[in-house]
């Protein structure tokens, strides 16, 4: 499935993704999920950082994207600057169930707004919905996602309505919350369940949207040209997001 | 997040003493003690080392080396090393005889519990080889009468290499070929069977095909070296078991083995029960390192039958449980999962447990540590092996950018067991056991140049971990698949690997990756430091007023008050507050107390440390020290906004932030709201009392008598104002004298009269206009050292001298010997320095007492003559202190005396005006030595005396120590002439 490492041949555009978050949260299922569309559920924990690769055609382009995976306990936060360096484009991660993964998230995107690339594009993703019922707050929008849901949804939905039938609902982060704060910070904003697929392939095609191609493609041509374009300011596109997931869905990303 | 530790700047490399312990794999004799240690025989034990040569009766040759008596061990090393080595308890030895052999040659037989028989030839000179006996029969002794002979035969019987050399083995029927035991355990531990310590592979089976393994050939082969060279406890390695273990340790031994090789078997030994009481001792208790050891007992080896199982995730859970109750520093870090769970198949949960605790503490230090820097540490010195024995490598990496680490980083922490696939990680652990951290970098150097040629095609960091990983996946193949020879076809990767390791890369040696790791240590510590700092300025909620700069600085000062009065370690809450958990869960922070409060602000505030400024004729220094003041505990409570009891970064930017950029109004307000306790917007008398002591603390080194004057002002007007304030009790007159009765504790002075009273003066209010906000500075305080050596006498000394202690030595011998030339000088620094000069400021007129001020000697008399005499209750008289108190002229030098006493607070039913007058004449007579005083004196010599002849001086501080109270009348005398 996953491409030769030498394919330099191609003329794909190479994007380095990084995915940071705390411990557990499910970084390394989602990459799983969109690099081989696999769901393990004990998966071992990531020392340093894992090295994947996945092509995603965008419209007329391909991009090859080069994900490092990063260990997420917090003693390991002191390596993280090896592998978001020269990152364009950052999936953080946090656990809907988790309150205090969403703080964690929120320490790293002001980490990597001080530190790493000044264009990197980031996206902020609230993974294992596949735990909690949908939303009961019934504003608009989560009622049109749960009607999307039902395509992508492969697995046993079954599963997660009995566990909310015994136990009140588990989720602890509000997606209005989340939502907010994305946009506040100007991130990107995903709901997400690697378990169930829901929401993966978005995450990917939407930074591919949101990223500079043509100044990666500038700078990777040895130009040293500013890549600093300060164009696609990504909280600007919430709107052209949902439209467009539809129509996307999973072939968009054409592995 | 934000947790400062001191500890790596504390880091002491071993001394010589040391690192034999720790090449030797001998346990600190108090292990973690819970209290036993006490009057331990073993203290009073001498360590001594002898050449010497060792033979062994069966065995072919003989090794010289040294022969190490550490009390309760024996150890011995050959020239080299490495060839042969051993460490035993002593309470293995049974008899120690010297055979009477031909002259000149002194030797011993050691005869252990076990029938084996160590001869060593002691090659020093007759008294030291007499020596070395004697203290050895002391410590034979010891052990025996602390019965320790006694634990060793209940101690073999866990090890299963006591099984093997028996000619008929109770177990042997019931074992497959791997080791494993047919009846899946269920047998072990019942009846007669002894209880041989095993993994969880004895019952989810090992790893790999036994065939291929050659398990059966191996175990033989060892088997006939136990006979000869003992094991376990007494395992002498000589170089053919290096060998074997090269060659890859038998399944059901490997768990002994490493235990053996590591020295964890030493651990595990002298703290029988330890591992049951730590968990008994612990049980229920959680923490954020059980929280992350649950988030990741289901995700360690998965695919191992028993981790999927509730046995082996139990035992997994127990031992890294364990491990983080007895290393609370170190807790849980992510990698021991996969260590403890690989150790687990070979090893029961207390091997694992010591196995653990060896190499988190001796083997691997600082791997595992909260910061990592070990790993850290180690990632440089590989990069620096790269550099120097792999150049080619090293500048393609560096032409492309790409950065070892990325692949390297989990090579070492998890030991390559999650890198390579088990069976051959397994291989490398072998040799890691045996011979050391330097076999993960010889393994890791090898790696890199087996696949030099396709490295140098690698463009970036992604093409380095793919490249890598194909590798590792490709290990079990043929290393030479074309070749005709079938044997060369036979060998594989992971042999060429091993080959390649440890031929080629035998230059690494454990000394090399010492002396690298020493090389390296302050640099990575440095940018350890400057991450933590980073992440703690960007962690803050808000930086306030400040821009990065002057936060890095106050960040700069609190790290260093943290290094040298280290925080207490946080005391976790107890149990019954856990289970509430309403609030998002806290992240670990560091928040310091009061006494490490005391040297942050002594860093920032220029009135909050001591400076004295010393002559001694050859230097001239600052010696600098943290004051200690009710105001500076006072301002720790001020700025405590959460109500912790302690301080975080936070707190103290947020509470420099009120002060430091404030203005004359503010600032007024600030220094009332400091003092006012209850918060009710009133000063108390008691208050106001502590009001002036706390700039009277604040100018303690002033020069002149300003200052001192203006805190006298502002207390006779404070209270003047106050009262004449105070609402008047019904039925007295308008013109009363009487002054209305007030408690001293209840509230007395608005802030409006306050203000007005300090602003009255105009030393008090140019104080606090400006200089109260900048006496905090944020800029690096000056350097200790005003200029090492005028005159260049002691100047080749001074460059020698390196550390700390030796400048305290040094510094203490220059001032004696400039005590004894008569040239040593001591001066106090101002803390703010604004009225230096001798002509006063005079006070502003009084609105309420318009003549009030001016010198009377029979004040001054009264005021020097002690203040608890002074019967001070009206007005007039207090002024009239107040007025001596700027009158009257001290000189006095002395370091002993330097100290500043002031007076208690109040006790509670005293007059609060008899005790104003008490803390000024205090405060008048212990004057900082040298202050220069202005009214009355007629400007005698005492200028010059200090800045231009300090020979003088020093004779008038004599002269002052031996009849201070003359000094003080003559002085009186003058002013009652003048």
């Amino acid at each position: 499935m996953s491409e030769a490492a030498s394919g330099s041949a191609d003329k794909s555009v190479q994007v380095k993704l990084v995915l940071l978050g705390e411990a557990a949260v499910g970084k390394s299922s989602v990459v799983l999920r969109f690099v081989s569309d696999e769901f393990q559920a004990n998966k071992e924990p990531t020392i340093g950082a894992a090295f994947l690769t996945q092509k995603c055609r965008l419209e007329d382009r391909v991009l090859r994207y080069e994900i490092w995976d990063t260990a997420g306990q917090e003693r390991f936060h002191s390596l993280a600057p090896m592998y978001y360096r020269n990152a364009q484009a950052a999936v953080v991660v946090y656990d809907v169930t988790k309150a205090a993964s969403l703080e964690k998230a929120k320490t790293w995107v002001k980490e990597l707004q001080r530190q790493a690339n000044p264009n990197i594009v980031i996206a902020l993703a609230g993974n294992k919905i596949d735990l909690v019922q949908p939303s009961l707050s019934g504003s608009g929008s989560s009622a049109t996602e749960s009607e999307d849901e039902a395509d992508d949804a492969t697995a046993t939905p079954g599963e997660a309505a009995a566990s909310d039938a015994e136990t009140e609902n588990p989720r602890q982060v509000p997606r209005e919350e989340a939502q907010a704060y994305a946009q506040e910070a100007g991130l990107l904003f995903f709901e997400t369940s690697a378990k169930t697929g829901e929401g993966i392939v978005e995450v990917f095609t939407e930074i591919a949207k949101n990223i500079p191609i043509e100044s990666i493609l500038a700078s990777s041509r040895g130009a040293a040209g500013r890549p600093g374009t300060s164009g696609n300011r990504p909280g600007t596109q919430e709107a052209v997001n949902l439209d467009e997931n539809q129509a996307r869905g999973r072939d968009a990303c054409n592995c | 997040m934000s947790t400062i530790s001191a500890q790596l700047r504390n880091f002491k490399e071993p001394d010589r003493d040391e690192q034999s312990l720790l090449f030797f794999a001998i346990p600190p004799v108090h292990v973690k003690d819970d209290g036993a240690g006490q009057n331990n025989p073993e203290d009073s034990l001498h360590k001594m080392e002898i050449n010497a040569m060792l033979s062994l009766d069966g065995a072919e040759d003989s090794y010289p080396g040294k022969l190490h008596l550490f009390p309760p061990y024996l150890a011995f090393a050959s020239l080299d090393r490495k060839s042969v080595r051993f460490t035993i308890p002593l309470c293995t030895v049974r008899r120690v005889e010297r055979p009477n052999a031909r002259a000149g040659v002194y030797s011993l037989s050691i005869l252990l519990w076990h029938g084996m028989k160590i001869s060593v030839q002691l090659t020093s000179l007759r008294p030291a080889a007499d020596q070395f006996c004697a203290l050895l029969s002391m410590a034979l002794k010891a052990e025996l009468q602390a019965g320790k002979m006694k634990t060793v035969k209940p101690f073999s019987k866990t090890c299963y290499s006591e099984n093997l050399i028996l000619d008929t083995s109770p177990v042997a029927d019931n074992e497959r070929e791997d080791g494993s035991l047919i009846d899946g355990g269920r047998k072990v531990g019942e009846g007669n069977a002894p209880a041989f310590h095993g993994g969880l592979g004895l019952k989810f089976k090992f790893p790999g095909d036994p065939k291929k393994l050659r398990e059966a050939s191996k175990t033989k082969l060892w088997t006939t070296y136990f006979r000869v060279h003992g094991r376990h406890l007494t395992l002498l390695r000589y170089p053919q078991a290096t060998r074997f273990v090269q060659v890859g340790l038998p399944n059901r031994l490997r768990g002994e083995m490493w235990e053996t090789l590591s020295g964890s078997i030493y651990l595990r030994f002298t703290n029988p029960g330890r591992y049951k009481q730590i968990l008994e001792e612990n049980k229920g208790r959680t923490s954020t390192s059980t929280e992350d050891i649950e988030k990741d007992l289901h995700r360690s080896l998965p695919e191992y039958l028993a981790y999927q199982s509730e046995e082996g995730i139990g035992a997994l859970r127990r031992v890294l449980q364990a491990f983080s109750y007895n290393n609370p520093e170190t807790g849980y870090c992510q990698a021991m999962n996969i260590l403890a769970a690989a150790i687990l198949i070979y090893m029961s949960e207390e091997q694992a447990f010591w196995l653990l605790d060896v190499v988190c503490d001796r083997l691997l230090p600082g791997y595992y540590s909260p910061s990592m820097h070990g790993t850290l540490l180690d990632q440089r010195v590989f990069e620096s092996l790269v550099t120097r024995c792999l150049p080619v490598i090293h500048e393609h990496f560096q032409e492309v950018d790409v950065q070892l680490s990325v692949a390297s980083l989990p090579w070492f922490l998890s030991l390559y067991i999650n890198s390579m696939p088990m069976i051959f990680a397994f291989r490398v652990v072998d040799c890691f056991f045996c011979m050391g951290p330097k076999v993960l970098f010889q393994v890791g150097l090898a790696i890199l140049k087996i696949n030099g040629e396709q490295l140098l095609q690698i463009q970036d960091d992604g093409q380095f971990i793919h490249l890598m990983r194909d590798y590792f996946n490709s290990l079990g193949d043929s290393a030479h698949p074309t070749s005709s020879d079938p044997r060369m076809r036979a060998i594989t990767k992971f042999q060429e690997l091993l080959l390649v390791s440890f031929r080629e890369f035998a230059v690494i040696t454990e000394e090399t990756i010492f002396s690298e790791r020493r090389r390296f240590r302050n640099e990575i510590i440095a940018s350890i430091e400057a991450f933590s700092k980073r992440s703690a300025i960007r962690n803050l909620k808000t930086l306030e007023r400040f821009n990065k700069e002057q936060v890095g600085f106050i960040y700069d000062a609190l790290f260093k008050a943290v290094c040298v009065e280290p925080p207490p370690a946080p005391v976790p809450p107890p149990m019954s507050l856990l289970t509430t958990k309403d609030t998002i869960e806290e992240r670990p922070e560091t928040r310091i107390g009061p006494k490490t409060f005391k040297v942050f602000l002594s860093e920032i505030a220029t009135w909050a440390r001591d400076e004295k400024i010393v002559m001694n004729g050859f230097q001239q220094r600052v010696d600098r020290e943290v004051a200690d003041h009710e105001l500076m505990d006072r301002l720790f409570w001020f700025w405590d906004y959460s109500y912790r009891g302690a301080l975080t970064f936070q707190d103290l930017v947020t509470g420099l932030d009120g002060i430091i950029f404030s203005d004359l109004m503010d600032n007024i307000e600030w220094f009332f709201n400091l003092h006012d306790k209850n918060k009710d917007g009133f000063l108390t008398k008691d208050e106001v009392l502590t009001v002036s002591e706390s700039l009277l603390f604040i100018f303690r080194f002033e020069i002149g008598d300003a200052y001192l004057g203006a805190v006298s002002r502002f207390m006779s007007n404070a209270f003047e104002y106050g009262d004449a304030l105070l609402p008047r009790p019904e039925g007295s007159g308008e013109e009363d004298d009487a002054t209305p009765q007030i408690e001293s504790n209840q509230p007395y002075l608005s802030l409006a009269t306050f203000r007005m009273v300090l602003l009255a003066d105009e030393v008090l209010e140019s104080f606090f206009e400006t200089d109260l906000s900048a006496s905090f500075r944020l800029e690096p305080v000056p350097l200790m050292e005003l200029s090492p050596s005028n005159n260049g006498f002691l100047g080749g000394i001074w460059s020698n001298i390196a550390t700390d202690t030796n400048v305290k030595l040094f510094h203490k011998l220059s001032d004696e010997v400039g005590k004894t030339i008569g040239r040593h000088q001591v001066i106090h620094r101002p803390s703010i320095g604004r009225y230096t000069s001798i002509e006063d400021t005079r006070p502003r007129e009084s609105l309420l007492t318009p003549a009030m001020r001016h010198s009377s000697s029979e004040s001054s008399l009264k005021a020097t003559s002690g203040a608890s005499s002074t019967e001070a209750q009206s007005r007039p008289s207090v002024s009239s202190a107040a007025s001596a108190a700027t009158s009257a002229t001290l000189i006095a030098t002395d370091a002993e005396r330097h100290q500043f006493a002031l007076s208690p607070t109040s006790p509670a039913g005293l007059d609060p005006l008899a005790q104003a007058t008490n803390v000024v004449a205090n405060a008048f007579l212990e004057r900082t030595p040298f202050a220069i005083d202005d009214a009355g004196d007629d400007d005698d010599d005492d200028d010059d005396e200090e800045e231009e002849e300090p020979d003088d001086v020093l004779d008038e501080v004599d002269a002052f120590l031996d009849a201070h109270e003359t000094v003080v009348t003559d002085e009186d005398g003058e002013v009652a002439n003048g």
